[in-house]
């Protein structure tokens, strides 16, 4: 198997992540982007304790990820990237040109962001970044869960 | 520390509400920020309000975990703004928060207590206790719901950004770990006790087509799993029933 699916979600490991996608993609393995969070011991502490055991957690940097991608790629098990804010996935984008497809899966509100979906908030710059992605060939989706319908990114940015 | 027993009173009572203002834009946040606003009180300093109202405006930003147990955020962060943590260290503190608060709540309450307490009442009326089920089971889910808020806002306050320690102890572990077979257990118990009850009134051939429809609802849940769910099932049934019936008499 894979990655099967690179996430940007600001709450980055919850329920939508662990049972929603993680049960019908026979999840094994979480690898959490975050250069803030690979830092932090009680972050990690946090996050781990969402996930039953059989699902493996990383943490990696995005310098780490970007090294790790090919070897998560060819991971006998299915596995999701996760990344709080757009601008990780973009960086590692740039990096790694691995990247085929992003799925937002939740960006909430905070101060300049307004209401594109009801899970997706964005500023005028984050929707211009999304778009920019989206030029550079990677097909780009909002779903928070995989029942819901996948919202193409010209209809919300 | 002379404030805090009633400013926790206070937030316990207001986090009762903390769904009332339930949006998709901060979701449970404005609630946890009425919730938290009696702990900060004590930030104003010298009619200075500046650090308060900071603190309150972070309280209300986006938040959403189990409604039971957002008290651990409301006490945590109250805690990390008393220790001058730096804004952006609460902010990641309710971020991690949100995920682990909610699948504890939903592993402990939504598919632990509640189900659990709720199968044994039901246990209770096919076996002929009655209304004395009934009222046992709102003063002992509620009793437990109460007790497991008044916990999370203590166990918050208590261990502040140190907070996962207190979501490491084991009585609260194996709780989790037992709910979901403890829930098993009682409502297996409960459903053919509970057919045997709402089916006794009915003649043989009747119970006959009644347990047809069971097996084939169950067989439908398995078969169209995450399309179908069993109160749709129901409902249909029901009016099913209902227009046979009419259209029967």
């Amino acid at each position: 198997m894979t990655i099967a699916l690179y996430r940007i979600d600001d709450r980055l490991i919850h329920g939508q992540v662990v049972v929603g996608w993680g049960q019908p993609l026979n999840l094994g393995f979480v690898v959490l982007v975050d250069d803030a969070v690979r830092d932090s011991p009680w972050e990690q502490d946090l996050y781990r304790m969402g996930v039953p055991p059989h699902i493996e957690v990383v943490f990696a940097s995005v310098a780490e990820a970007a090294r790790g991608l090919p070897q998560w790629e060819a991971d006998s098990r299915t596995g999701i990237l996760l990344a709080g804010d757009i601008a990780t996935l973009a960086a590692l984008g740039a990096n790694s040109h691995q990247i085929k497809r992003i799925n937002v899966g939740g960006i909430h509100h905070r101060t300049g962001r307004r209401e594109r979906l009801r899970y997706v908030y964005l500023t005028d710059a984050e929707a211009a970044q999304l778009r920019e992605l989206a030029a550079r060939g990677i097909e780009i989706t909002a779903q928070d869960v995989p029942t819901a319908r996948p919202v193409p990114v010209a209809e919300f940015t | 520390m002379a404030f805090v027993t009633p400013a926790l009173g206070q937030s316990l009572l207001r986090l009762f509400t903390v769904q009332g203002s339930w949006n998709y834009e901060r979701m449970q946040g404005i609630g946890v920020g009425v919730a938290e606003e009696p702990l900060l009180r004590p930030l104003v300093r010298n009619g200075d309000q500046t650090a308060y109202r900071a603190a309150v405006a972070r309280g209300a930003h986006f938040f959403n975990a189990h409604p039971y147990l957002c008290g651990l955020v409301v006490g945590a962060a109250a805690r990390a703004e008393h220790e001058r943590a730096a804004p952006e260290q609460v902010e990641r503190l309710r971020a991690a928060l949100c995920g682990p608060l909610g699948s504890l709540g939903d592993r402990l309450v939504w598919t632990g207590w509640l189900p659990c307490t709720t199968a044994l009442a039901i246990a209770g009326v096919a076996l002929g206790l009655g209304l004395p089920a009934v009222g046992a089971f709102l003063v002992v889910y509620n009793l437990g719901h109460v007790a497991l808020r008044w916990w999370a806002l203590r166990a918050g306050w208590a261990y502040g950004l140190r907070v996962g320690s207190a979501l490491h102890q084991p009585l609260l572990q194996r709780a989790a770990a037992w709910s979901g077979p403890a829930m098993a257990l009682a409502v297996g118990l409960a459903l053919p006790l509970a057919a045997r009850y709402l089916a006794a009134p009915f003649p043989t051939g009747a119970r006959a087509v009644l347990a047809g429809l069971a097996a084939t609802g169950t067989a439908l849940l398995v078969w169209r799993r995450g399309q179908l769910d069993g109160l749709r099932f129901g409902l249909l049934l029901l009016v099913a029933a209902l227009v046979v019936g009419q259209a029967w008499r």
